[in-house]
């Protein structure tokens, strides 16, 4: 007699709706390209494995997951944890998640409390011991007692609104200090001098990469396009940090080596993009494919999923444990151009800065519908840009792909009238 | 060339100001054993009080002489002798701006001493609050003040010699720097008159306070150090220049907390280019410790030859860690 095979009642991960969504996004970034660095493959591969073929991430020590970037990852590194940034950028997850929010909520919050409360949700990072949620926009201050309620442990780590006030600082050392203590608890690990060298070891290797990278993309005509280094600074969010370092430098290795062939990914006259405002997280780097598919190119951002995450360094003064963590805790406040602060002269001084240092010829600012902060900076950061003769085109959308057709005509009409501005000022 | 200014901007800052401290402090405590002397008008505490080691003296030991002179004197001939020294003080002055207390300054040096004496120990550092920082930020200038007009009443005979050269007498360094040419003669609290009794103990209890504050917070002196007030009022045509340029400033305040003088404005302040403060010693470490290229830094005679670099802040950084 044969033995009855149970047929399986489920199809394969790839076959799902979110492994859909992240192949239909991804064969776009990798096939709609020529000239894609091959050092890109490992990434390319990582979001295949992790988005479309299901695959578990192994990572080391206890998840601790982070849904903003004023997580210190040095405190979780030291105190033996795996840092996971959460943040969302799945379609499938955001209509998931539509339960837990009013309808005009932020597609970003919505589909990581989605994927929270999804079983088998990728990218699959394992357990969580606990989630580090900082106190910064509304809907992630709320998203906190929600995520409590699908049975995860939350921590709310009280940022500042007002950073440039002194007192401000002093308590955010603090807040900072009382998270090592928490950390401590749920690893069972000290936190020690040495242990915490070690982790800003880490972190420092995978920001000099970064930076290096970022750097190279000053070079006119670019050597890589924004799409890749939105798809590596988002790996950042899952992957092994070492590992992530590692591919990072062997992607610095080959623009390099581009460099010395006079290579140029992109047409010469191509306009060169400034990104800011809410953050392409995969699947959901819509707007900078459009732009790049349209023949722009990005060139730097001024994102949370991006620049903003990986770009500030940490100083220490006296490498003494104590001032360690406040050095560190600074790092995560000061520079922060975050939108939910009071006032934000830095966000706009940092996107001149960025304009003016790698040659922008202007500026495309995403903000997903319901993102209150980021809609109510949109009118100074024009004001300011305007002031400044850089043109800017504010986009608001979602992650739904609906408005794809009418996006693409937008940031075509940007991208002529840019091209028109150059030839008429070189005339 | 640009290999060069590659070599300078990578510079590890700590351990060149170490040896360039000590060397200094050599000179200026032991260098007049070698006969070395470069006047009395040097702005910083080169103190008088070492008899023979001494290199040079510290201005504020002659100035506060010339002014107890009588008034008729003073205003006469004596006052050329007020005004050279002071133009010569000047012109050593304008060369390394308050570099002289970051770099040269025997008192500065030793409290960067006491404070690698406390790191080394794993003890915290202490600061203040900003509402203290801003409370006692005044004090240098009322120091600065009374040893100027309290030789000026002796000379007009409102007060007696006892509280001649009254600074010197509370100040520090009088106590201080004569121990490492082993002269313990100034531990004393002088009985001669009512006066000197006063300003001896007086001395004595700030030099106390000095060692202990000196070990608790980075250069706690400085910052109530009267010639730093001096300095910054002539500050204006130094050649030695601290510059910031706030367009290329994330205001990550890195420099901030490296800052041995919690100077906030360092980090802050966007808008001027002349960053130095009165409370600043010109050490350069917030220049060291930026990674913003060309956001803070150093000229000489509007020649820059140190500027904040991403490439020599990853090295220094990298170098902590793995120490």
């Amino acid at each position: 007699m044969s033995e009855i095979r149970e047929v399986p009642l489920k199809p394969a991960f790839n076959q799902s709706r979110q492994a859909r969504e992240a192949e239909v996004m991804l064969n776009h970034i990798v096939d709609d390209f020529i000239d894609n660095p091959a050092a890109m493959t490992y990434f390319y591969d990582l979001f295949r494995h992790a988005f479309i073929e299901g695959k578990a991430l192994d990572r080391e020590g206890p998840g601790i997951g982070t849904t903003c970037i004023q997580v210190p990852e040095e405190l979780i590194y030291a105190a033996g944890g795996t840092p996971v940034r959460l943040c969302n950028g799945a379609y499938h997850y955001d209509q998931v998640g539509a339960d837990f929010m009013p309808a005009k909520s932020c597609s970003l919050v919505k589909a990581t409390l989605g994927r929270l409360h999804s079983e088998k949700a990728v990218p699959d990072v394992g357990k969580l011991e606990l989630i580090v949620n900082p106190t910064t926009c509304d809907q992630k201050k709320k998203a906190a007692q929600m995520m409590e309620g699908m049975g995860y442990q939350v921590y709310d780590l009280d940022l500042p609104s007002a950073k440039d006030n002194e007192a401000a600082r002093e308590y955010w050392r603090r807040v900072v200090k009382q998270l090592a203590a928490r950390l401590q608890k749920v690893t069972g690990k000290k936190l020690t001098r040495q242990r915490l060298r070690e982790a800003m070891a880490k972190t420092s290797r995978a920001q000099a990469a970064f930076r290096t990278l970022h750097n190279f993309r000053r070079k006119a005509p670019s050597l890589i396009l924004g799409k890749d280094v939105f798809l590596v600074t988002n790996a950042y969010f899952f992957d092994d940090i070492e590992r992530w370092s590692a591919a990072v430098e062997a992607l610095n290795a080959e623009l390099a080596q581009r460099e010395a062939e006079a290579f140029s990914a992109v047409q010469k006259k191509a306009p060169r993009i400034v990104f800011t405002g809410s953050p392409p997280i995969f699947p959901n780097i819509k707007l900078p494919l459009l732009i790049e598919e349209a023949g722009g190119v990005v060139v730097a951002d001024e994102t949370c999923s991006a620049n903003r995450m990986l770009y500030d360094m940490t100083a220490v003064d006296e490498w003494l444990l104590s001032h360690m963590i406040e050095s560190i805790a600074d790092k995560y406040l000061k520079p922060c151009t975050c939108p939910i602060f009071t006032r934000n002269d830095d966000r706009i001084r940092r996107l001149l800065d960025l304009v003016s240092t790698f040659n922008a010829d202007g500026v495309v600012y995403q903000s997903f519908a319901g993102c209150q902060v980021y809609e109510m900076e949109q009118r100074s950061v024009a004001e300011a840009l305007n002031k400044a003769g850089i043109p800017m085109l504010y986009i608001e959308t979602d992650y739904s792909p609906d408005d794809m057709g009418q996006l693409s005509t937008r940031v075509e009409a940007f991208l002529e009238s840019i091209k028109t501005r150059k030839r008429q000022a070189r005339a | 060339m640009s290999k060069l200014r590659d070599a300078v901007n990578n510079v590890d800052l700590k351990r060149f100001r170490f040896w360039f401290q000590l060397a200094a402090f050599v000179l200026f405590v032991y260098g007049g054993y070698l006969a070395i002397n470069l006047g009395n008008s040097l702005p910083m505490f080169s103190c008088g009080y070492i008899r023979d080691g001494r290199a040079g003296v510290c201005y504020l030991l002659p100035l506060q002489h010339q002014l107890a002179r009588p008034w008729p004197q003073l205003f006469s001939y004596a006052g050329v002798a007020v005004l050279t020294g002071f133009a010569i003080f000047a012109l050593w002055f304008i060369v390394l701006n308050k570099g002289w207390c970051g770099f040269v300054c025997p008192l500065g040096t030793l409290q960067d001493w006491l404070t690698s004496l406390r790191q080394k120990l794993g003890i915290r550092q202490s600061g203040y609050t900003h509402e203290q920082f801003r409370r006692l930020t005044w004090i240098k200038y009322v120091l600065l003040a009374l040893l100027l007009l309290i030789p000026l009443g002796i000379g007009g005979g409102l007060w007696s010699h006892e509280v001649g050269a009254p600074f010197c007498q509370i100040c520090p360094g009088r106590m201080v720097l004569p121990l490492f040419v082993g002269d313990f003669s100034q531990w004393t609290i002088d009985f001669s008159s009512p006066g000197k009794i006063v300003l001896t103990a007086l001395g004595m209890g700030i030099t106390g306070l000095f060692i202990v504050g000196a070990f608790v917070k980075k250069r706690f002196f400085c910052f109530f150090c009267p010639m730093s007030a001096l300095h910054y009022l002539l500050s204006k045509p130094a050649l030695l220049r601290l510059r910031k340029d706030g367009s290329k400033c994330t205001r990550c305040g890195d420099c901030y907390t490296a800052c041995d003088m919690e100077i906030r404005e360092i980090a802050d302040d966007v808008t001027r280019k002349e960053i130095m403060t009165d409370d600043c010693t010109l050490c350069l470490k917030c220049v060291a410790a930026c990674p913003e290229k060309g956001a803070l830094k150093v000229d000489f005679a509007n020649i820059t030859f140190f500027e904040s670099t991403e490439e020599g802040f990853i090295k220094r950084m990298n170098k902590g860690i793995r120490k």
